[in-house]
């Protein structure tokens, strides 16, 4: 109780009553911790401290990666980042007073220190629970222009750490932006960072998609004249183009294998199509008077959510890729397209154009139940597409006027502009590209 | 390549089109092909069609659709009777027919519906008696609008099939 009347002693009654809460919450055991902090507030609390060094340069390293690693957290919206507070060290020993974690509502306390070493930095990271016990200890280092990627590195394994899942940390947002004056193929990182321009056919490109390893982009452009399709092997720089009579457009890949749906109209009819990445032709996998158009594929690629027109308005269906049979998924309202499916297999996202003209995003259980509406009242939101790790939703939106990207949790809280950019963005697709 | 039609008052046809396919018949490198490809029956009898057009009969006007649709309004219909005629008396060997929609909806929905569009247009003129080599459908979906508004005027003008000499 020593520690927790230092703390009284500094910050008002109320504010201590604030945190009453959380301690009569707080179990035994660090897990359990987590969990129950997960349920109450749907964030996990970390108490970030400023990394140590000594020395300008590396001062000025450390400056740099407490502002990626805090950045980095903040974005994933999984945490609920505090400064130490004022008793985190002992000043006689500068020993970890675990203690003052615990009474300000936290449940980890993450530091580091950073030096030199061979004329690079180094940033060694410590991350521990309330009760003292350490939960990770590791050094990541490399030149010093790689200091974001050695800090994000930091990030990635803390959550994985704490949640047990894969992060957005280094993956990658695919789109098209009309900032030139043509419509062009765009990539910047996880958090809008790094943008780099792609294509420049000064044409129209669209629908970027990556494949699943990340080796393989497809997409569609005019560079022809007309709507082709082309495959381009990200590691070799070479390009293959589809080109055939009608439409080639809105490829969507097979997660894990080097194949991918597309819909052309070579019979007459708008159909999907599965294609080798030579551009070669596997299969027609649909087979419906009307539009077939916007595959995605389960995890496991055995089944494959698309839209169809067969019943009349544009709605989302899912078909046994095996058995071919389909069956209609979305069932509430008249216009329902661009399904995404998770990366956990459970979920599909998609679009519906409302009878107030609003488009928004949908989530829908694979099986039909589970319907959720994550965007309303913010004019048009579209385009969804899930981070790898399934975390987050990366789509555009007409909130602010023109169409930019903006990203989410997976339940739909905590939307936020991606970019600062210039022009129009849109069909944003969340990838791993290697 | 060329623009064909300017004149028709609900025609969204006419030198401000957004394709930037070429500023209307007139001027510029495309004028050439005009008076190259225009036939000898009647230059100019057209209604009235733009400066420099060379082309003999009705021009060839827009057709118009629904949202979401690429049905044949009667409107449409006529429209194409019409541009029918426009092929019996010009011995152009190919006119690109693009789709187009207005911007509701989604970008790569809307590219299949205005296949669908050109392609419901091209079908009509072929069933008149039009040479199915002389017509290639290509869908633009939304991405050129002719009327860049927000609202159903603009939106209509925008749901077309229109027509383009190579």
């Amino acid at each position: 109780m020593k520690f927790r009347k230092i703390l009284v002693a500094g910050i008002s009654v109320l504010l201590w009553f604030q945190m009453l809460v959380p301690t009569i919450l707080r179990a035994e055991d660090a897990v359990d911790t987590i969990d129950i902090r997960k349920q109450v507030s749907g964030r996990i609390s970390i108490v970030l401290d400023n990394s140590m060094a000594k020395g300008g340069r590396e001062s000025e390293w450390a400056k740099s990666l407490d502002a990626t690693i805090k950045g980095g957290l903040d974005f994933t919206g999984l945490f609920n980042l505090m400064a130490p507070p004022l008793n985190i060290r002992n000043p006689q020993d500068g020993a970890i007073n675990f203690g003052a974690i615990g009474s300000v509502g936290s449940d980890i306390y993450v530091t580091g220190s950073v030096s030199k070493k061979r004329g690079d930095p180094s940033l060694e990271m410590f991350v521990y629970d309330v009760t003292g016990k350490q939960l990770l200890n590791k050094i990541y280092s490399g030149p010093e222009k790689q200091l974001r990627p050695i800090g994000l590195q930091f990030c990635a394994d803390l959550v994985e750490l704490l949640t047990g899942k894969k992060s957005v940390f280094g993956s990658k947002v695919v789109f098209v932006s009309n900032r030139t004056g043509a419509k062009e193929i765009f990539m910047c990182d996880f958090d809008g960072q790094n943008i780099e321009q792609f294509s420049s056919t000064r044409s129209i490109s669209l629908t970027p998609a990556v494949s699943s390893d990340g080796r393989y982009l497809a997409w569609t452009d005019y560079t022809s004249g007309r709507p082709d399709l082309y495959i381009k092997n990200l590691a070799t720089r070479t390009t293959v183009a589809v080109r055939k009579t009608g439409v080639c457009i809105d490829p969507g890949w097979v997660p894990g294998r080097d194949e991918l749906a597309t819909t052309l109209s070579i019979d007459g009819d708008q159909e999907i199509y599965l294609l080798r990445v030579d551009g070669s032709v596997s299969r027609r996998l649909t087979k419906s008077r009307g539009i077939d158009v916007s595959p995605t594929f389960s995890p496991d690629g055995s089944r494959m959510a698309f839209v169809s027109t067969r019943e009349g308005r544009p709605q989302i269906f899912i078909q046994d890729m095996n058995s071919g049979v389909a069956r209609r998924l979305t069932f509430n309202g008249t216009y329902n397209t661009q399904p995404a499916w998770a990366p956990s297999g459970d979920k599909i996202l998609y679009s519906s154009l409302q009878k107030n003209g609003e488009i928004n995003i949908f989530t829908i259980n694979a099986d039909g139940s589970g319907l959720m509406q994550l965007t309303s009242g913010t004019r048009d939101n579209e385009y969804p597409s899930w981070s790898p790790d399934g975390s987050m939703i990366v789509f555009t939106s007409t909130r602010q006027g023109r169409r930019k990207m903006f990203v989410m949790n997976a339940d739909g809280t905590n939307q936020r502009a991606l970019v600062q950019m210039d022009g129009e963005q849109q069909q944003p697709s969340w990838s791993i590209i290697r | 390549m060329i623009i064909l039609a300017g004149c028709s008052s609900k025609s969204a046809v006419s030198t401000g089109d957004a394709s930037g396919a070429g500023s209307g018949a007139g001027s510029g490198t495309g004028a050439g092909v005009v008076v190259e490809d225009g036939s000898g029956a009647g230059k100019g009898a057209g209604s009235g069609s733009g400066a420099g057009n060379t082309f003999a009969g009705p021009v060839l006007g827009d057709v118009f659709y629904d949202f979401d649709s690429s049905a044949l309004s009667p409107e449409a219909q006529d429209q194409l009777k019409q541009n029918a005629v426009w092929f019996q008396r010009n011995s152009v060997p190919a006119v690109i027919v693009e789709g187009h929609c207005d911007e509701r909806g989604t970008d790569e929905y809307n590219i299949a519906l205005g296949e669908r569009r050109a392609v419901a247009a091209k079908e009509y003129l072929v069933n008149l008696g039009v040479g199915n080599g002389r017509i290639t459908a290509v869908s633009f979906g939304e991405e050129r609008p002719f009327d860049p508004g927000h609202n159903e005027e603009a939106w209509a003008k925008n749901r077309r099939a229109h027509f383009l000499t190579k």
